[in-house]
């Protein structure tokens, strides 16, 4: 089959890499777009709820669809993360012209420490969530906690860092790479990130700072 | 003119079978004005004379155009200059008591023959897989019977640029000819003789860069900054687009 020598080849990997990121971003912009309900309020936040889970089959395609992409991307990321061992340290004397950025670096290491806020966070807001409380009381009583709002927080930096590399990576592997785009290529690796940190890291800010006294 | 004192840390092996090991070596008033070849001469001179093997490395003009030398200086691919190749490597760039260690070319790809020399046939067979155009028959065409416009004509002069010499395989941390191969498919398929093989090039070019051995681009820019003719990595996004192009619209 067409799609599994396609799998095989090493640009092929990269290809399965940037595409599931790319879905994963455009998740995240949704995911962003609808949190930032919470900002206006309970009441705005719980209708913004309510009314996505009006479509459970809806939810239910893009949650199983979400789940292949993310296995996807982690998936070729480890294959990826173990190659480079292999090939790595080969120098007696090993010096870089071009330092590589401190996020590309650690790719796998944020990256590993999203996978793990992701099952906490599934747990606690999906999967786990008990019965009868609604979503909106959820979250205060969560980010309530000191060192609950801390490790999203922490996450989101992580995640930050992550797609400042991610962002750029992606955009080469398809094939963007012009000089008359690449001045504001290298301008969204730097906005993309801080944009979701700031609407994201702001949720648990928004209850620990007490600005959400009025929720 | 001005001469220096070094101490050279070589990588000695016998071939690719043999285990290798680091040999240090003294050399006094070596000129500034050499290149990084002649005072490797001069060391092979001196171990000659003393009875022993001289230290085996590829070259072949010395004027930086052939892509046949190469080799691994204190940590970088040709060396501490930029845009250079080691045998337009000076002297003048090292100081009198430096020590300098120096490296093969290393990759699952590229067999040592014989300490500073590798085999970099690989990179042939990637060409051999699709890096050509097919003119099996007729006269030879007017030059300027195909228009090409002039900045084209420069983006594809600047890919053919490559000279193969596999810095980029060395110095990158996955051990990936995609530089090599991205500059290769680049100089072709920028130009309207090579748009007839298009859809099958970058594919069989990039199966057989699979199959040598080489490694998954992770965007890390060090082969192009280790390249002695400064290819860019637009030349990686270009293949990258177009084995997009030949899997999905290939026969």
């Amino acid at each position: 089959m067409w799609f599994v020598s396609f799998i095989k080849t090493s640009i092929g990997k990269k290809l399965v890499m940037a595409a599931s990121g790319f879905l994963l971003l455009s998740f995240l912009a949704i995911h962003a777009f609808g949190n930032a309900a919470i900002y206006m309020g309970s009441k705005y936040f719980q209708i913004y709820a309510d009314f996505l889970h009006g479509f459970p089959v809806l939810v239910l395609i893009f949650g199983v669809g979400l789940l292949v992409i993310f296995i996807a991307h982690v998936g070729v990321g480890l294959l990826l993360f173990f190659e480079k061992r292999k090939t790595a340290s080969r120098y007696e004397v090993q010096t870089r012209v071009v330092e590589n950025t401190f996020a590309s670096r650690t790719m796998p290491y944020t990256g590993a420490w999203i996978f793990i806020f992701l099952i906490i966070h599934v747990f606690a807001f999906n999967i786990g969530k008990p019965e009868g409380v609604q979503i909106s009381m959820l979250v205060q009583q969560y980010f309530s906690g000191f060192f609950y709002s801390l490790f999203y927080i922490i996450s989101f930096i992580a995640l930050a860092i992550h797609l400042n590399h991610g962002f750029w990576s992606m955009l080469q592997t398809f094939g963007l790479n012009h000089p008359r785009y690449n001045t504001l290529i290298s301008a969204l690796t730097i906005a993309v990130p801080v944009i979701f940190l700031v609407i994201f890291g702001g949720i648990p800010i928004y209850f620990m700072t007490g600005g959400a006294a009025g929720y | 003119m001005s001469s220096i004192d070094l101490t050279l840390k070589i990588w000695r092996q016998k071939n690719n079978d043999s285990l290798g090991d680091f040999e240090t070596y003294i050399l006094r008033d070596i000129s500034t004005d050499m290149s990084f070849l002649e005072m490797i001469d001069v060391l092979n001179e001196q171990l000659t004379r003393e009875g022993k093997d001289p230290v085996a490395f590829d070259h072949d003009c010395r004027e930086g155009i052939c892509g046949m030398c190469g080799a691994v200086v204190d940590g970088v691919a040709h060396g501490p200059d930029r845009e250079t190749t080691l045998c337009q490597l000076h002297m003048r760039k090292f100081k009198s008591g430096d020590t300098i260690v120096i490296e093969p070319f290393r990759s699952i790809a590229f067999p040592i023959k014989k300490d500073l020399m590798v085999d970099r046939s690989a990179l042939d067979r990637i060409i051999q897989a699709g890096g050509y155009v097919s003119v099996n028959t007729g006269g030879t065409v007017d030059g300027n019977s195909i228009p090409i416009g002039t900045e084209t004509a420069e983006l594809a002069m600047d890919a053919a640029a490559c000279i193969g010499c596999g810095a980029c395989v060395a110095s990158c941390p996955n051990s990936a000819a995609m530089l090599f191969t991205g500059a290769k498919i680049s100089q072709l398929s920028l130009l309207p003789q090579g748009l007839p093989e298009r859809k099958e090039r970058a594919r069989s070019m990039v199966a057989q860069m699979d199959k040598e051995g080489f490694g998954y681009c992770s965007n890390e820019k060090e082969c192009e900054a280790v390249c002695p003719k400064g290819i860019s990595i637009r030349n990686i996004a270009r293949m990258n687009r177009e084995f997009l192009r030949s899997l999905l619209l290939g026969e």
